[in-house]
């Protein structure tokens, strides 16, 4: 039951673009075509499991014996950059389909502050494994799923008739925090 | 001291990935995969379409 909470809580409640406003570079610039989003969100939630996997076995087993926690920011970010170089390495190599797909996005998740946000969110609520595993995997959910229905309402408003000075980005600031409120108002669901 | 060294280390693997990334070879099809980014005010990000633009000094 605490696991669906969390799990219902990272994607909806405390939704990582429209509550805590991160990854907010891919929402507004990779949003514009529905199969973009979709590969984009694919993408991130591959890297954001991987890499939630990979620090919190490095926090336990290295930062935390050493007594160096203080060092899980610097340690955090070149591991996931790392997980991205292996990712986009072994996805060229061995899953050409896939590369074709989502490996167009794997340098932009490098510095997507929404996975070193899941990684250290991880460490400070003090997630046992599996936690860590349905935080990760939730979050990335929501995050695509964001990107996924602000693709198609771009996708629309491309085609409305939109005010000249709203066109573009600032009816997309609009639509978005009109999402943000949507989403604030699941607060009391869990 | 141990500091220094795990970070040397990490940064030690991130630079190796990073090389060998680089000499593999794009996959057949895939040479010319773009984002379809529109572009936002961020223009020191390498997928802005002003990059992409003949004699942009971006």
């Amino acid at each position: 039951m605490e696991l669906l909470a969390l799990f219902i809580s990272a994607v909806f409640i405390n939704n990582v673009i429209l509550s805590r406003f991160l990854g907010i570079c891919p929402f507004m610039g990779v949003s514009r075509k529905t199969s973009s989003a979709l590969g984009m969100g694919g993408a991130v939630t591959f890297v954001m499991v991987g890499a939630s996997l990979s620090t919190f076995a490095i926090y336990h087993l290295v930062l935390d014996k050493m007594d160096l926690q203080f060092m899980d920011l610097i340690v955090f970010i070149l591991v996931i950059a790392s997980f991205v170089q292996l990712t986009e390495l072994i996805i060229k190599r061995f899953l050409p389909p896939l590369y074709r797909s989502l490996g167009i996005f794997l340098p932009l998740i490098t510095t997507n502050c929404a996975v070193l946000f899941v990684a250290l969110q991880n460490i400070s609520q003090r997630f046992n494994l599996v936690e860590t595993i349905v935080f990760a995997i939730a979050t990335s959910a929501g995050f695509t799923l964001v990107l996924f229905l602000f693709s198609a309402i771009r996708e629309r408003l491309d085609l409305a008739d939109t005010p000249l000075p709203f066109k573009g980005n600032p009816i997309a600031m609009i639509v978005a925090a009109l999402m943000a409120l949507a989403f604030s108002g699941l607060a009391g669901l869990v | 001291m141990e500091a220094l060294l795990l970070i040397a280390i990490l940064a030690g693997v991130y630079a190796g990935l990073y090389v060998l990334n680089h000499k593999t070879p794009i996959p057949k099809g895939c040479e010319d995969l773009t984002v379809s980014c529109g572009g936002c005010r961020l223009t020191s990000c390498e997928r802005h379409p002003t990059h992409l633009m003949e004699g942009s000094k971006i």
